[in-house]
């Protein structure tokens, strides 16, 4: 095939997938600034007749008195962040080594723990949390960011490590047999041999750690009420007994997808090959 | 090296979480400036104040704090400090559920939705009102709505804060439009009215129910039954929703709706804001089941085009002077893990009296729990059209008092769902429930 | 003396094996343990909040239950048809897209951080959006296809039991996709350029080049992702709750939506436990096949 034509397809494939992505997202976008009334018409005008902040308004202050609104939103995200980034941390770093153990070390044991962890992430939560509160309140940690800090991580740690171990895995050996008979110890080798190889990995693994985090959703609404409270559940609470308030869970979704979405921007470049390429050699 | 911008990137995050973490330090519930200049100029009595923790959602047309306001009032004339947690109807709900159901004391005063009555008496979570009251303190209030909340030891259990009646709104203008002046008074006539309406062209639909598979299904459920005079469960928790013929009319009355372009099919995928939402647009002539609020909704430009146009009406009835509507009240209760129980009643006497509840009233339209106050001046000349609700408060019924109100709702939303779609006879959706239940079924 | 033998110690791969997954195992089972144990427990019990008078010690007469329970069983069926249709075709577009993201083009770098931003969005919010977008007399879904003239009337989508969860799976796919993408796209780094050189020199075509050398080396990372979407597929909530509760009657209720309304709705403890661990028995098997057979294959090869 000529490269020109090559060259076509493959802008018509990226501008397809932008589409396919960007689509409803800006659907979102649209009907944040959007008044109710106008998002009925029919047939429906997608750039509508008047534009309006109203529903971003709302998410910060209160038509009539006080404005709880603005503190409780920023608040949130506050929480969201710090809980996030605290998560994401602890689990790459508890993630990271237990995935090479896994992944690289034979030691009795190991394809047991593997099995237990898979055990612990099919059981429905919604079935545990129940006692988990219980325990919670008992040690204290409700309403507290490091209580739910606990609890996500025993939902991201396990993703960490499965995702790094699959990494792991596909990192040839002979580097690390090279490294060892150089005189590197099993972690030396893990660090200076197998971490920068595995990069790209590592870094998407931290993207995924700090969202899934991010949006965690029923650890969160359980165990948080006030001053834990994080951006979802928030979020979450946009509703009246009649049902979900649309335009505004849309003006906060638009605002709440940003963080990840300015992370994922800036550690994108990580994602990018070169690490490997002169590696066998 | 490769690693070394990670190690610094990491070492970015941390400071950058360690600067957000210094913004989003957790406070207390977040109070109003009025409040905090009150707790600084309380004197020393303050160090002694009690504090109650009170759960309850926000009222739909409480968009300016006027709950919160009355709450900041109570406190200042109580001396007792009120820690509120206000959300939607759903996470109250999911909140609530964990500490009560293992015996926590967290909260002092919470909701108490009259789908949950029966629940809550068998499992024993709330604790009896009538040791606090004083004698004959609901006179005066609706009765209805008062022995909604009552458990089958004859106590009381709940005080209504949330008189959450539902309406008959019709479109006066498309109505009329479509030739009649008078609102239908028989669901005969409402069939009849509403497929000339649409012939017409005034409007594409008589109405757009709300028959979304999920829990207000069986709110349908129960409003249509009692509409066409029929039961479901009697007194003592037997069956009677598959004998009746009465509720087995009401079920082909709603299926034949569909058939016969009544109804709107898009309402089998509906909830209760989209229903409003079409009524709201002009795009139904009829809203059986509409909030006290719908009024104010109404005027609202940005969610309506039917300013003026609405009017209160009686829920038809099978014969021309039979009516009912359903009553979905909320109460404020008591705990019976909690540790603060007199400071929660002072708390729940203060918000449910007459004169807060008159308050709330002017601000925003709350729909008030004592008689009297539908012939108070004030209110209305502010609210005309509460004349004719007080009409229909005297025929509301509430939902089905069921220890296992949950698993009918489970069970009636799918069969009735499915008899919608026409996958199945109403009268099989109603045996189905039966079977489905049938652990439930009252022992002769 | 001693430190030699101490770094021989911790050299020594069984020991530190153990040290360095222990905190891991910790803190993952220090959350998790006891509530399963105590849900576990409980899932033996008959155990309603509302008729705390009939708790009663039942062995397995929940499970026993379960298994004849027909909306339960409907449940279970539900959810594994959109859980594999739903990985199938996140795998499938996921390499597609990846391996589109992978070849040179300005903007790439741009294109691949915006890809993240359907994963990014917090459940609620999807959930909201699409239920939005579906909506049958207002939805942007309607309106695009009949501006396009692809139909020429409103369909209620959500009404009809096969449209209904082709939505919701597309939904899904929407929101899942990005996932495969970044990890296989990570997992494309690593594939040295020679091979491709190699494989071009020897003639072969882009597609040959794709299955012998592209596919069988991103292979690991797929097949974690693929089981990994597989379970969340059974942990799927709002999504469901929020765009058609489970209708239209009962076609699209998940096993997830079952436990919720059987545990927070009708308080009925016990049968909520058994259900959930029957669940997960019931994926477990297959999952633990799977890791046995093609996994174990493929990643230790």
């Amino acid at each position: 095939m000529p490269r020109l034509l090559k060259r076509f397809f493959l802008y018509l494939a990226v501008t397809g997938i932008i589409v396919w992505t960007i689509a409803p997202y800006i659907w979102l976008i649209i009907s944040s600034f959007s008044v109710k009334i106008d998002l009925l018409t029919v047939p429906l005008r997608w750039i509508p007749s008047r534009l309006t902040l109203e529903n971003y308004y709302s998410l910060f202050f209160m038509r009539g008195s006080e404005s709880v609104n603005a503190r409780l939103f920023i608040h949130s995200l506050g929480n969201s962040a710090f809980i996030s980034m605290t998560t994401m941390f602890i689990c790459l770093v508890l993630g990271v080594l237990a995935a090479y153990a896994i992944a690289r070390l034979r030691f009795k044991g190991s394809n047991l723990m593997v099995f237990v962890m898979m055990a612990t992430q099919l059981v429905p939560p919604i079935v545990l949390v129940v006692p988990m509160y219980v325990i919670m309140r008992q040690f204290d940690l409700l309403d507290k960011r490091a209580g739910l800090i606990i609890v996500d991580i025993s939902i991201v740690l396990p993703l960490v490590i499965w995702l790094m171990r699959g990494y792991f895995a596909s990192i040839p050996s002979e580097l690390e047999d090279a490294a060892r008979i150089d005189g590197c110890t099993h972690l030396g080798a893990l660090v200076r041999v197998i971490l920068p190889l595995s990069g790209p990995g590592l870094v998407s693994v931290m993207i995924f750690a700090f969202i899934a985090a991010w949006n965690e959703y029923l650890y969160a609404f359980i165990f948080t009420n006030v001053d834990a409270k994080t951006l979802p559940v928030l979020i979450g609470e946009f509703s009246t007994k009649l049902g979900l308030e649309y335009l505004r869970i849309a003006a906060a979704g638009v605002l709440a997808s940003l963080p990840p979405v300015i992370l994922a921007l800036v550690f994108q470049r990580f994602i990018i090959r070169g690490l490997t390429a002169g590696a066998i050699k | 090296m490769k690693s070394s911008p990670l190690y610094l990137f990491f070492s970015m995050l941390l400071a950058l979480s360690f600067m957000l973490a210094s913004c989003g330090a957790p406070t207390a519930a977040p109070a109003p400036v009025a409040t905090q200049a009150l707790a600084t100029e309380a004197p020393q009595a303050a160090a002694e104040a009690e504090t109650i923790t009170v759960i309850f959602p926000k009222h739909e047309a409480d968009l300016s704090g006027a709950f919160e306001a009355s709450i900041r009032e109570f406190e200042k004339q109580s001396g007792i400090k009120v820690e509120l947690i206000q959300s939607d109807w759903d996470s109250v709900a999911n909140r609530i559920l964990p500490e009560i159901s293992t015996g926590g004391s967290a909260y002092d005063v919470v909701e108490f939705d009259n789908g949950w009555v029966a629940e809550w008496c068998g499992a024993g979570w709330a604790t009896p009102l009538n040791d606090f009251m004083s004698a004959g303190y609901t006179e005066g209030m609706i009765p209805g709505l008062v022995d909604l909340f009552s458990c089958p030891d004859g106590k009381l259990y709940g005080i209504v804060w949330n008189n959450d009646t539902r309406f008959f709104y019709f479109n006066a203008e498309k109505l009329a439009a479509a030739g009649f002046n008078e609102p239908p008074k028989t669901w005969d006539e409402f069939k009849q009215m509403s497929l000339a309406a649409k012939e017409k062209g005034a409007v594409p639909y008589g109405m757009a129910p709300f028959w979304n598979q999920e829990w207000s299904l069986g709110n349908e459920f129960h409003f249509w039954t009692y509409a066409f005079g029929g039961q479901i469960v009697d007194d003592k928790g037997c069956f009677l929703f598959n004998k009746d013929p009465n509720t087995l009319a009401a079920l082909q009355y709603m299926m034949d709706s569909l058939k016969d372009g009544v109804s709107n099919p898009a309402g089998m995928t509906y909830n209760q804001a989209a229903s409003q939402d079409a009524f709201l647009k002009g795009d139904s002539l009829f809203m059986p089941q509409g909030i006290a609020g719908l009024m104010a909704y109404a005027k609202d430009p940005s969610v309506s085009k039917v300013d003026g146009q609405i009017k209160v009406g009686l829920v038809p009835g099978v014969k021309a002077g039979m009516s009912a509507a359903l009553t979905l009240p909320e109460a404020y209760a008591i705990p019976s893990k909690s540790e603060h129980k007199e400071a929660a009643w002072k708390f729940i006497e203060f918000m449910t009296s007459k004169e807060t509840n008159k308050v709330l009233a002017q601000e925003i339209g709350v729909l008030p729990i004592w008689v009297d106050l539908y012939a108070d001046p004030d209110l209305t000349a502010k609210y005309p059209f509460w004349a004719d609700f007080q009409a229909q408060l005297q025929t509301a019924r509430g939902l089905s008092k069921l220890t296992w109100y949950g698993d009918f709702v489970d069970i009636s939303t799918a069969e009735v769902h499915k008899a919608l779609a026409g996958e199945q006879t109403a009268q099989q959706a109603l045996d189905n429930m039966a079977t489905g239940l049938s652990q439930f079924e009252c022992k002769p | 003396m001693t430190k030699p033998r101490l770094r021989s110690l911790f050299d020594d791969p069984r020991i530190l094996g153990l040290l360095l997954v222990v905190p891991a195992m910790l803190a993952i089972l220090g959350v998790v343990l006891f509530p399963m144990f105590n849900s576990l427990w409980l899932s033996l019990q008959q155990h309603d909040l509302s008729r705390p008078q009939e708790n009663a010690f039942i062995w397995f007469r929940n499970y026993i239950d379960l298994l004849q329970d027909p909306r339960y069983l409907n449940s279970l069926q539900a959810t594994f048809k959109f859980s594999l249709f739903s990985v199938l075709i996140e795998l499938t577009l996921g390499v597609a897209i990846a391996i589109t993201l992978n070849q040179n083009f300005r903007g790439r770098g741009f294109v691949r951080g915006l890809m993240i931003l359907p994963w990014a969005m917090p459940s609620i919010v999807n959930a909201a959006m699409w239920k939005w977008i579906y909506n049958a007399d207002y939805g942007a879904l309607n309106a695009l296809l009949s501006q396009l003239h692809i139909i020429s009337n409103y369909r209620i989508w959500l009404a009809e039991p096969v449209t209904a969860m082709t939505l919701i799976i597309l939904a899904n796919v929407w929101k899942e996709t990005p996932f495969t993408v970044i990890l296989a796209l990570a997992a494309l780094q690593t594939i040295p350029d020679d091979l491709y050189e190699a494989s071009r020199v020897d003639g072969a075509t882009e597609w040959q080049t794709f299955l012998r050398i592209t596919l069988p080396l991103i292979m690991p990372v797929l097949m974690i992702a693929g089981l990994l979407q597989f379970i969340w597929g059974f942990q799927t909530f709002e999504l469901i709750f929020i765009v058609t509760g489970g209708g239209p009657f009962s076609s699209t209720e998940m096993t997830n939506l079952r436990v919720y309304a059987t545990t927070f709705r009708s308080l009925r403890f016990g049968y909520g436990a058994a259900m959930a661990y029957l669940t997960s028995l019931i994926i477990f098997i297959p999952a633990v096949v799977y890791i046995r057979t093609a996994y174990r294959k493929v990643v230790e090869a």
